[in-house]
């Protein structure tokens, strides 16, 4: 009797590391792979230089769209956050600027909630939002958006 | 006469073998506890430039801040570890390089915010690696962090190879910017608006370096 | 260089291009509002707002607390537009405290001050509405989480005959917008949508009342075209059904390039404004063309204390508004003389700046004052005007004069002469109101330092816009009744504040008649 409970419990064990050891295969992924990309495509959809010098492929954002770069579409917020993790969390990084009130991350208006695209682009010069209304205290407050 | 002591050490080999194992025990204890002592923020801030460094990473989990309360020290991250000869050597200079700055040059003229560009530099993978041994099949990471981990191991060993700091950029030191900031803003329009920030710092900081 | 010629070439521009635009799509602009035999709806709603600023936040906050299911469509992709930029004043007639510091005000001062602005041409049943209720309204607004500075003494704005204007606590309307954005998002079956655009109308099956809407999400405006309303076609078409009717409060159209020079030609589409970029005639168009009756629509009123000196609202307003207008002087640069009453109406005042720019458009008049004019609830605002360079500082008169080129004998005289005035308890030849406050003293002491402040006006309030009655309820010109299921509040609506808004008004009119509008539906 006892026997066969131990025996039980030790097939359990068994069934129950080997379905981990599967779990963790499948979530063991291999690096994107790389798409061939034109020189031409390369000129029009340069990347910012804190994402060149991580080496980053096109298909390291734009998440399962196929391997056409015409066909790429904006990946969102949750794009960007898959790695930059929340806003909460870039606002948080910004902290001595709440002191002063110009956390553009967690500004008076908006708080954390504003769309990443609504001051940062990949592909071309980032605009910063506060702008529109602060043109002069801005270079004070912060550097150029990345 | 040489036989008899060969002897009389033969008919005692328990016991001197015993002795040598104990000298030499003493021997790394004495290592180990001289190189543990020195190993922590208490030790390195003395010479070191690193006070805001310290606060952050006093508030990371790293540091003590997580439900745990594990603290990894200082050269657990910021030394080599492949070789102990490397270690050490790599320890004395820093200690000799900082020494001289803290005592002789100029601190101030540090720009640590610059540095930063370069943070990687000042993280030893190995370090990180041998607590997170299993980074690349961890399945508390996010799909995306898998598949950076993946990314990160497919550049080592080539001239584009990243560290974990290139991406972990607050690593071991959380609120690190702001931490920086509170003691040199890094835009001038911050000057002398911070000071309160930095005062409360200090305090704490003294209270827990006590 | 003449503005007015810039402004002819680019009107006739903007006729080449509407007609090139009008020969493309002849078939759209015969468009009608669909009916509701015409769509699928996709989603159903008891009441849907159009626009979340004051009006749209308030008339969603108060229809989701009496239960309803409620949808917020916003276009841009902050949430707020206006509002969440604004100033954060609010003028709230007769309130606690101007009872607690000894201000005696009243329903029927705040409306005679509203009538003399709008020089008589007020709908005073709309005034009349916010003079009874903007203490309850504030009220409501602090029970969906909204805060004020209060417990100070009231601010004192232009045109008003007495201190009435309650600030928000980080002087924005931000304090306003952001908790009541999360009060309606937390009731249940409520949601607020950004980057979505309201399109259009959806008829009942007879094309008499609103059912529902059409709309795009993953909608990006795009401040790069002339006209966005018209020409952008971003997003993906939605269809959303209101069974209790749509409450539109889209807001002004300052910023609408096309439209806004069609009702004042000198407003050319690069003339700078103090609005959000979305701040555009679009909803309110389509409201037109199911028949809703326009009011005082070419009343654009411009802000006669910005500055030249940085782009949009900025800290000029804060520290003209609060501060250097209250005790201080605005001049001529040319003659050092003052030529306005520094807190009359915004329009009378902005007249007076462009009498003088159009003479030398580069003669900015400037303001003057020095510390203690400046409300304590702008003091936060001081240091970052002198950082931002929109305000100087200066520790003589003469350095100020030098600096602005004003002749420096005839600044001194004039500003002697200012304080003697209000020392005395005379009244000046601008018959300033808030001069009796200084009786006694120096309304600038004149130990300095001093402060000046470039003005230069800018579009800032569009009056006009659909007639609402005092239930909200949105007029239609084909029966001169309400049009049922529609309803409108805030900048959309026209009539209430006349030919100019009193500073501080319009939170007062957007959140009483949001709230009314929610009420009502
Ligand atoms: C810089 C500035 C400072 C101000 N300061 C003060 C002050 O201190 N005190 C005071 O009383 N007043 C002030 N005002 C005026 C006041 O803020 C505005 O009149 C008020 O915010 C208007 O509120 P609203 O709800 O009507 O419109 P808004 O707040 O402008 O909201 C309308 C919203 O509707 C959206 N919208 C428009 N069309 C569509 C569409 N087709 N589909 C979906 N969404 C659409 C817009 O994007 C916008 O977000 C200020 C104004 C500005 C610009």
């Amino acid at each position: 009797m006892r026997s066969k409970k131990t025996l039980f419990s030790i097939g359990v064990f068994l069934l129950l590391s080997a379905m981990s050891l599967i779990g963790s295969e499948a979530a063991t992924p291999s690096p994107a792979k790389e798409i061939p990309i034109s020189a031409e495509m390369k000129e029009k959809f340069p990347i910012k230089a804190h994402h060149a010098k991580l080496s980053l492929k096109c298909t390291d954002c734009h998440e399962n769209q196929g391997d056409n770069p015409e066909n790429f579409k904006l990946i969102g917020d949750e794009g960007c956050l898959s790695c930059h993790k929340s806003k909460v969390y870039l606002a948080e990084r910004l902290k001595f600027m709440d002191t002063l009130h110009v956390n553009p991350h967690n500004s008076i208006h908006d708080g954390p909630k504003l769309y990443c695209d609504e001051c940062h682009f990949e592909h071309q010069k980032s605009d910063n939002m506060c702008l529109s209304c602060h043109s002069n205290d801005v270079k004070l407050w912060m550097r150029e958006t990345p | 006469m040489m036989k008899k002591i060969l002897l009389f050490i033969k008919s005692k080999l328990f016991l001197f073998g015993a002795a040598g194992v104990f000298i030499g025990l003493l021997f790394s204890l004495a290592m180990y506890e001289g190189l543990h002592r020195t190993s922590d923020d208490k030790f390195c801030i003395v010479c070191h430039e690193m006070a805001p460094m310290v606060a952050a990473y006093h508030n990371d989990v790293h540091g003590g801040a997580g439900k745990t309360g594990i603290k990894v020290t200082c050269v657990t991250c910021h030394l080599p570890h492949d070789n102990v000869l490397a270690y050490i050597a790599t320890k004395a200079r820093n200690g000799v390089v900082e020494g001289a700055i803290h005592f002789f040059g100029n601190p101030d003229a540090i720009d640590w915010h610059a540095n930063r560009a370069n943070k990687e530099h000042f993280v030893e993978d190995e370090g990180c690696i041998g607590c997170h041994t299993n980074y690349k099949t961890n399945t508390n990471i996010s799909a995306k962090g898998l598949k950076m981990h993946a990314h990160y191991e497919s550049l080592k060993n080539t001239d584009k190879k990243i560290g974990c700091a290139s991406c972990h950029a607050e690593v071991g030191h959380h609120g690190l910017k702001s931490m920086l900031n509170y003691y040199k803003p890094e835009y001038p329009y911050y000057n002398g608006k911070l000071d309160k920030q930095k005062e409360e710092v200090e305090k704490k900081l003294s209270e827990t370096l006590k | 260089m003449s503005k007015e010629m810039m402004s002819r070439r680019d009107a006739l521009k903007l006729g080449v291009l509407g007609a090139g635009a009008a020969m493309l799509s002849a078939s759209q602009a015969m468009a009608a509002a669909p009916t509701e035999k015409d769509v699928k709806f996709d989603e159903e709603y008891d009441v849907i707002v159009v626009g979340s600023g004051f009006a749209g936040l308030a008339a969603a906050s108060k229809a989701a607390e009496r239960g309803l299911k409620v949808l917020i469509l916003e276009k841009m992709g902050r949430v707020g537009g206006n509002s969440v930029i604004n100033g954060g004043a609010f003028a709230v007639p007769n309130n606690r405290d101007q009872k607690q510091f000894g201000i005696e005000d009243s329903a029927e001062l705040f409306i005679k001050d509203a009538l003399k602005a709008g020089l008589g041409i007020n709908h005073v049943e709309m005034l009349e509405v916010i003079g009874k209720r903007a203490q309850e309204t504030y009220d409501f607004a602090v029970k969906c989480g909204a805060t004020f500075q209060a417990g100070k003494k009231p601010t004192w704005f232009g045109g008003h005959s007495v201190a009435r204007t309650i600030v928000t606590s980080n002087m924005s309307g931000s304090a306003i917008i952001q908790p009541m954005a999360a009060f309606v998002e937390k009731l249940p079956g409520c949601k607020l949508m950004t980057r979505t655009k309201f399109d259009d109308f959806v008829m009942s099956a007879d094309g008499t009342s609103v059912v529902g809407v059409t709309a795009r999400t993953n909608y990006r405006f795009d401040n790069k075209l002339l006209s966005d309303d018209v020409e952008n076609k971003s997003g993906e078409k939605k269809v959303y059904r209101a069974k209790k009717g749509v409450i539109l409060a889209s807001g002004g159209f300052s910023m609408d390039k096309v439209y806004r020079q069609l009702q004042d030609p000198r407003i050319i589409p690069t003339q700078d404004a103090t609005n959000h970029e979305g701040a555009t005639a679009g909803a309110m168009l389509k409201a037109f063309q199911i028949g809703a009756l326009p009011v005082h629509i070419d009343w654009i009123q411009q802000g006669p204390w910005a500055s030249p000196d940085e782009r949009g609202f900025g800290v000029a307003p804060l520290l003209t508004q609060q501060g250097l207008f209250v005790k201080g002087v605005a001049v001529d640069v040319r003659n050092g003389k003052r030529f306005m009453n520094e807190m009359a109406d915004r329009k009378t005042r902005a007249d007076a700046e462009y009498v003088i720019l159009h003479q030398d458009p580069k003669a900015f008049p400037v303001a003057i004052g020095t510390y203690n004019t400046f409300d304590e609830q702008v003091y936060a605002a001081v240091e970052k005007g002198l950082a931002s360079g929109v305000m100087k500082k200066f520790d003589t008169l003469d350095a100020l004069a030098a600096n602005y080129k004003i002749p420096a004998d005839a600044l001194k005289e004039t500003i002697k002469k200012y304080n003697e005035d209000a020392k005395n308890g005379v009244e000046d030849q601008f018959k300033k109101q808030s001069l009796k406050d200084v009786k006694g003293k120096e309304a600038i002491e004149m130990k300095g330092p001093f402060y000046g402040i470039r003005l230069m006006p800018k579009p800032h309030h569009t009056m006009g816009g659909l007639k609402i009655n005092v239930k909200a309820q949105v007029i239609s010109a084909n029966t001169n009744k309400p049009i049922p299921g529609l309803y409108a509040a805030g900048e959309v609506t026209g009539g209430t504040h006349g030919a100019s808004r009193l500073g501080s008004c319009a939170i007062a009119d957007c959140l009483v008649f949001g709230m009314v509008a929610g009420e009502n539906i």
